[in-house]
């Protein structure tokens, strides 16, 4: 059986302010099921691709294309389709304060389903079964302001959870987390991937590729897709990642010997 | 030696003070005592209700009455008394009593001498008209303060909806309440990288243009905030009519409140008119 695309991107090319080039020429196809990293230097085009994706903003040239319909301002103008895209297609900001914009975690959870049509009831219970996994149940009626940044990460992922989307695009989920949360969170995405949702997640952190992805797109400096392939393959060419900014190799003075650093985090002494 | 604080850092010392204190009564918003415990929109009707009753009232033992229900009412939702009444009697009625201080005397208020001191006299008119004065502020900030003491911010906001405000109206001022505190996080570590590099010692000339230049930048950033939030916002389904979550629900304690203070209100307007007579 055929597996269905659910983007499909030719030529992309977008620019901020028509003047700032961030992407030049993307081509790219996700298939649904599919779990996809963006892996790229900062300034590489993940986030905006993420947006482009997420239909927040729209190609300058190229085409972008959601099962079949092409992502245009015009077809966004038809209610029941922009209603049905936002349904299927939840975006995890990078910047946890801007997905958090309610004054309770409660509210901020219940936004999304409730302006896409669901009914109280169906909201509520949602919400406590979200917060059950997600272990948020005593955050429920805090303000954001008050939480961590791991917690904070945890409630933005329920947000877009909460809408029960197809396709989930997350902006470096695991940013600024420490080493037990960022596992949590990829056993919940692991468990969102299980359930037959398609989940492509930008990041520059190596180390969980292998967890997250089972393909792997790498953004060069040019802003074009540089390679794509496996994580293992991906991760075992090493010219590529250093060409790519992805490590830097540095090595200085131990005591007794000379130690070598990989930029993700690795380390061989020779 | 101590430390002179300048403009700059009372400035932010004031504000940061301020939203630790909005902090602090969202703590006793979330205490379980008598007002805590009602539906918010029932709260701000009833002790509007009251304020109202303060205001129109010309009989000072009422307005006396009116002042200790609200001590009791705070004693009764585990409000520190203490808290309360520096709350309640510092700044507004105290600047009060300021203003009302002329009125005391025949100057202002011809009536009958109660004490004279060289050529003026505190007259029993003057007596009353400031002690109503004070009592009707005093009475208003209590239960202003009561509301917001036992309600946390963002119900507040909720309850607007019950007397009228549009949805949307409700919204934005939510969401400004969420990032005033973002700010001032953004606010207070500026201030402190500033510190660790200058130290205390500054020209004022360098802190106005610090300042100035702050204020530019936060200005940028809410501005670029703002356009990410609203994009989060069209991320989950917006389209310019919000709809939020309703989760307040009256119980039989709040239909118990109501008649109680219906009763209350009646009676003292009852008291009020027999007296007048």
């Amino acid at each position: 059986m055929a597996t269905e695309t659910v983007f499909e991107c030719r030529n992309l090319h977008y620019a901020y302010q028509g003047k700032f080039p961030a992407l030049c020429g993307v081509d790219m196809t996700i298939a649904a099921g599919e779990r996809v990293a963006l892996v790229g230097a900062n300034g590489s085009g993940k986030s905006t691709l993420l947006n482009l994706l997420d239909a927040l903003i729209f190609a300058d040239q190229g085409s972008l294309a959601f099962r079949g319909t092409r992502l245009t301002e015009a077809a966004f103008r038809d209610d029941a389709f922009s209603m049905d895209f936002r349904k299927r297609v939840g975006l995890v900001f990078q910047n946890p304060d801007v997905q958090l914009f309610c004054p309770t975690v409660r509210e901020d959870i219940a936004f999304g389903p409730l302006q896409l049509g669901s009914d109280q009831q169906t909201v509520k219970a949602r919400i406590g079964q979200l917060a059950e996994t997600l272990g948020i149940s005593h955050l429920l009626d805090r303000s954001p302001h008050q939480l961590s940044v791991g917690e904070k990460r945890k409630v933005s992922l329920a947000t877009i959870l909460a809408i029960d989307p197809d396709v989930l695009l997350l902006d470096e989920p695991t940013a600024g987390l420490d080493p037990r949360t960022t596992t949590h969170l990829i056993d919940m995405l692991d468990a969102f991937a299980h359930a037959g949702k398609t989940v492509v997640t930008a990041t520059h952190d190596l180390h969980t590729i292998g967890d997250i992805a089972d393909k792997v797109y790498v953004f060069g400096q040019d802003r074009r897709i540089a390679a794509c392939g496996s994580p293992e393959d991906i991760l075992a060419d090493v010219a590529l990642l250093k060409a790519n900014n992805l490590i830097h190799v540095h090595h200085h003075h131990a005591r007794d010997h000379r130690k070598f650093h990989w930029g993700d985090g690795r380390d061989d002494s020779p | 030696m101590r430390h002179r604080r300048g403009f700059i850092e009372c400035s932010l010392g004031g504000t940061l003070a301020f939203f630790r204190q909005a902090l602090y009564d969202d703590e006793t918003a979330s205490m379980s005592g008598l007002l805590q415990g009602l539906d918010p929109r029932v709260k701000a009707a009833s002790l509007l209700a009251f304020l109202l009753l303060a205001l129109f009232t010309r009989s000072l033992p009422l307005l006396g009455f009116l002042y200790l229900l609200c001590l009791a009412l705070a004693a009764l939702s585990r409000i520190p008394l203490g808290s309360f009444l520096f709350r309640t009697w510092v700044f507004i009625p105290l600047f009060s009593l300021f203003i009302a201080v002329p009125a005391l005397f025949s100057v202002v208020s011809p009536g009958r001498a109660v004490v004279s001191v060289g050529g003026l006299s505190i007259t029993e008119q003057g007596l009353k008209a400031v002690a109503f004065f004070l009592g009707r502020v005093v009475t208003s900030v209590s239960l202003t303060v009561l509301l917001s003491m036992t309600t946390r911010h963002f119900e507040l906001l909720k309850a607007l909806r019950a007397f009228g405000v549009p949805q949307v109206f409700v919204m934005v001022l939510g969401i400004s309440y969420r990032y005033i505190y973002l700010f001032v996080g953004i606010v207070e570590d500026t201030y402190r990288a500033i510190k660790s590099r200058v130290g205390s010692a500054m020209h004022y000339r360098k802190g106005q243009r610090i300042v100035t230049w702050n204020m530019a930048y936060l200005w940028k950033r809410s501005y670029q905030l703002n356009e990410q939030v609203y994009n989060a916002m069209l991320s989950r389904g917006f389209r310019g009519e919000p709809v939020s979550l309703d989760h307040f629900r009256i119980r039989l304690r709040d239909w118990l409140w109501l008649g109680g203070c219906a009763a209350t209100i009646l009676l003292l307007a009852y008291a009020e008119l027999t007296i007048r007579k």
